[in-house]
């Protein structure tokens, strides 16, 4: 079993990985670039060769291609020493036509262009866009970049190196000024717990220097209460949906109103803050670049998320998802199963009606319909509302969710249930004289449910990633609508991202649906040799 | 022996003639005629609800393809009349004086409700049976040979695998957004990957019969693999696959809803795209009718023609001829 479990895993493997290359080419490939620019206010705002740079920024940031301009060039060329700080100024400015160029910057130029075109990049230049009267127009500056389309073995590979990001004493760049050593040090008393460090509470903590996050292994009341930071998992960077934040980051960050707290800095600051110090990140020269961060913190390790009152948009879509699933399961099997026993009976008739309405009528209109019903009748809370404390506002998504579920489960539970009521083995125990309850629930219900059982890990799984309608109209802040909002806004980085989470997903759904099957079956064997 | 009286004068030879013992003959098996597609009709129109549904199924087709072409609807006739817009069925009626363009009220721009939805249903009806045609051929076909070769069935497998996991949403936004988002560009959306899992399904349903016992026989005995699909596979596949088509038809009217909803329809003013422009008049009140009636045809549109293919494939199924 085992070794047919790892052969599964590394199936999945590859069919994930397959699954990510084919939506990178629809994405990056075959989807028109320019689209992007098409609900970007800046873009407008840019004219004549500006607009061409930011053209390529943009590129750039929604990873079509690698973009170098000839100002990053000289900086990189500074900082290395290969460019004397007096020449700086000099080498960078670009003429308005290449003969005008300056004899220092024309040496630079064409050191840029064959260093750049012998890395298979594509050098442009800009002449200078001037008016009739000789005046420069508005972003007509001349300008001189170098770009390079990623293919797509080098950006799957990138990707996936990527994925994994193990924490480190040397992320901190070698000129970076540290408070004290690099290093890993394990303490029992957590300074965000021991700010003066009199108070003596014990809170075993192992931290870094030099590392990414301060903390790598903290304890703290959120769940699940044990939180590392050695490895994350990076899915793919937003840049429209949430800028900057990774896709799972955007999915597990809690989301509503912070909640306040007295917190003491590392400096001794007291304040009233949402902030989770546990979470602090290192961004260089952070400390000195706000007054506000200089008096918290002692580091550069000021970059810190906040606790807020909600869910994350992976946790509202569970708690919502879970519970449904649930409510199907408890309702749909003992109908289905009365339907299937009764069977041409008034619950087996009504039951039919239901599941015909249910699978024929776009979900679109009964979910609209349960809205209007639970709304006017029930006087239900229609709209989510992540700050309200009630709890009644679940109640309409939970419902709308379960109800389709009850009636797929009543479908299927009373079809196995019938087919296995014609099986010998039920003929023989009628005539071994076994009343008809007693077969019921001794026999064909314990084996209508082995497929039933296949699917409890998937709907379980899938309880997560939510649900585009139901969310949609009741305003679920959840992970259901991520896909279709990063497509709508070309995100590109969150598109792959969550394909891949969802792929990864039902890789182990499948699995774990066939490993729970054989368990309560042991008729049924995945390795030949059990057999 | 020769009672000729009783024989009405005719002698034995006569009466009696000698019958050559025939092999062949003796073979054949004495049953009633049996015409599999007149028992179909026969066990369909048994039941009398079907006959309702029927004719349901037989007014929703004359008004979606005749009543357009009857009723000359134009969506911007009333567009200059700013009392036209957003009328309740009674104002309407009032208004514009009692015919059946009416009888829903009108709409945002003045026009009518009702020529609107049998419009709209016009584009989702014939996308549906266009999807579903090309989809159940398609899938149909390879799902046969994706069954019967076990060489085709692992490669198959792995690209079911694979391509199951690619969200529908995105191939469907990639490709309104390669091309114009119109009628044929949704019926290549719908159909460059939604093959795949009819296919699949036809794939398990012939896994399953193909190894029974009286295949095997005939295997043995030496009958062509095309033979034994036409004859013993194809029949016993007729009711899954019409019950297969009576899941599939509906499933791509509601998903057109699903999609015009979600923001990524077509141009054409569908049965789903009157709902995603009309559900702001859900939440006014007066506006309600706008909404919920092309929502409530849509839901009798699939429900019909659900419930008729269901029982079609009931009907189909050879062992309720008795």
């Amino acid at each position: 079993m085992g070794k047919y479990i790892v052969k599964r895993l590394i199936h999945g493997l590859f069919s994930v990985i397959c699954v990510v290359l084919i939506v990178m080419v629809l994405v990056y490939s075959l989807l028109d670039r320019n689209k992007i620019f098409a609900g970007d206010p800046n873009y407008n705002h840019t004219q004549s060769n500006n607009r061409v740079t930011y053209e390529q920024s943009r590129f750039e940031a929604f990873g079509y291609l690698d973009y170098v301009p000839y100002s990053d060039y000289i900086i990189e060329l500074v900082r290395s020493g290969d460019l004397p700080e007096a020449d700086r100024a000099e080498a960078a400015k670009l003429g308005n036509t290449p003969d005008k160029d300056s004899e220092t910057a024309a040496k630079y130029i064409t050191r840029f262009t064959e260093e750049y075109q012998s890395k298979g990049y594509t050098v442009t230049r800009l002449d200078a866009d001037k008016k009739r009267n000789g005046q420069l127009r508005d972003g007509g500056q001349p300008a001189l970049f170098a770009t390079k389309d990623i293919p797509l073995p080098v950006r799957a590979l990138r990707y996936f190196t990527g994925m994994f990001d193990i924490d480190n004493i040397h992320y901190a760049p070698e000129d970076a000024e540290l408070v004290g050593e690099r290093g890993l040090t394990f303490t029992t008393r957590d300074p965000v717990y021991n700010p003066t460090g009199t108070e003596n509470v014990f809170a075993p903590a192992i931290m870094g220097n030099g590392t990414e996050h301060r903390y790598l292994l903290y304890f703290d009341h959120v769940f699940p209460y044990i939180h590392q930071n050695f490895l994350t998992l990076k899915l793919g960077e937003s840049y429209t949906v949430n800028r900057g934040i990774d896709v799972f980051d955007t999915m597990t960050d809690s989301q509503g109103k912070y909640i306040l707290s007295t917190i003491t800095y590392p400096t001794g600051e007291v304040m009233e803050r949402a902030d989770d110090l546990h979470t602090a990140t290192y961004i260089q020269g952070s400390r000195d670049a706000t007054s506000a961060n200089s008096q918290r913190f002692v580091d550069d390790y000021t970059n810190v998320t906040t606790y807020k009152v909600g869910f994350s948009k992976l946790g509202y879509s569970f708690v919502i998802g879970i519970i449904s699933t649930v409510m199907a399961y408890v309702l749909g099997l003992p109908i289905g199963l009365l339907m299937a026993r009764h069977k041409e009976g008034l619950v087996d008739k009504i039951g039919t009606i239901y599941i015909v309405f249910i699978i024929a009528v776009p979900s679109l209109a009964y979910i609209f319909l349960f809205k209007a019903i639970g709304g006017s009748v029930f006087k239900l809370p229609t709209v989510f509302d992540m700050d309200s404390a009630s709890k009644l506002m679940y109640l309409l998504p939970i419902v709308s969710l379960a109800l389709p579920s009850v009636a797929s489960l009543m479908k299927w539970m009373r079809r196995y249930m019938i087919d296995q009521q014609n099986s010998d083995y039920v003929k023989f125990a009628r005539s071994g004289g076994l009343s008809e309850s007693e077969i019921f629930t001794k026999h064909i219900w314990k084996n209508a449910m082995i497929p039933i059982v296949h699917g409890i890990p998937a709907s379980i799984i899938f309880a997560m990633t939510g649900a585009i309608i139901t969310e949609r109209v009741y305003v679920v802040p959840g992970a259901g609508n991520l896909l279709t909002e990063a497509i709508n806004k070309y995100d590109n980085g969150v598109i792959v991202g969550v394909t891949l989470f969802y792929a990864v997903l039902s890789v182990v759904a499948l699995l774990l649906g066939d490993v729970l099957m054989a368990t309560v079956d042991p008729r049924i064997s995945f390795t030949t040799k059990d057999r | 022996m020769t009672d000729t009286k009783q024989n009405h004068g005719l002698t034995d030879a006569e009466l009696f003639a000698p019958v050559d013992h025939s092999a062949l003959e003796s073979e054949k098996i004495t049953a009633p005629r049996y015409s599999y597609w007149k028992s179909v009709f026969r066990v369909f129109f048994r039941n009398k609800v079907n006959i309702i549904i029927l004719s349901l199924l037989v007014l929703v087709i004359v008004f979606a393809y005749i009543y357009p072409v009857v009723s000359h609807y134009d969506p911007y006739a009333n567009l200059m009349d700013p009392n036209s817009k957003h009328l309740s069925p009674v104002k309407a009626m009032n208004y514009f004086g009692a015919s059946i363009h009416w009888i829903l009220g009108a709409g945002a721009s003045g026009e009518s409700t009702f020529d609107a939805i049998w419009n709209g249903s016009r584009i989702s009806i014939s996308l549906a049976f266009i999807c579903a045609a090309i989809n159940m051929t398609i899938g149909v076909v390879l799902g046969a040979i994706w069954g019967f070769s076990k060489r085709v069935d692992l490669i198959m497998t792995e690209v079911y695998n694979i391509v199951g996991n690619v969200p529908t949403i995105l191939i469907i936004s990639v490709m309104a957004m390669l091309f114009t988002p119109s009628f044929w560009t949704m019926v290549f959306a719908m159909t460059v990957i939604g093959w795949i899992g009819i296919a699949y399904f036809i794939r398990t349903q012939v896994v399953i019969i193909r190894d029974r016992e009286y295949n095997l026989a005939s295997k043995c005995l030496g009958t062509s693999t095309i033979k034994i699909a036409m004859k013993n596979i194809l029949p016993f596949m007729t009711s899954v696959i019409v019950t297969q088509l009576a899941t599939e038809i509906p499933s791509y009217i509601s998903y057109e809803v699903f999609l015009a909803y979600i923001g990524l329809g077509m141009s054409d003013m569908s049965l789903g795209r009157l709902i995603y422009s009309a559900e702001s008049a859900m939440v006014t009140p007066g506006w309600e009718f706008e909404f919920w009636s092309p929502v409530a045809i849509a839901s009798i549109i699939t429900v019909v023609l659900y419930v008729v293919g269901q029982n079609l494939g009931d009907a189909s199924d050879p062992r309720t001829h008795m």
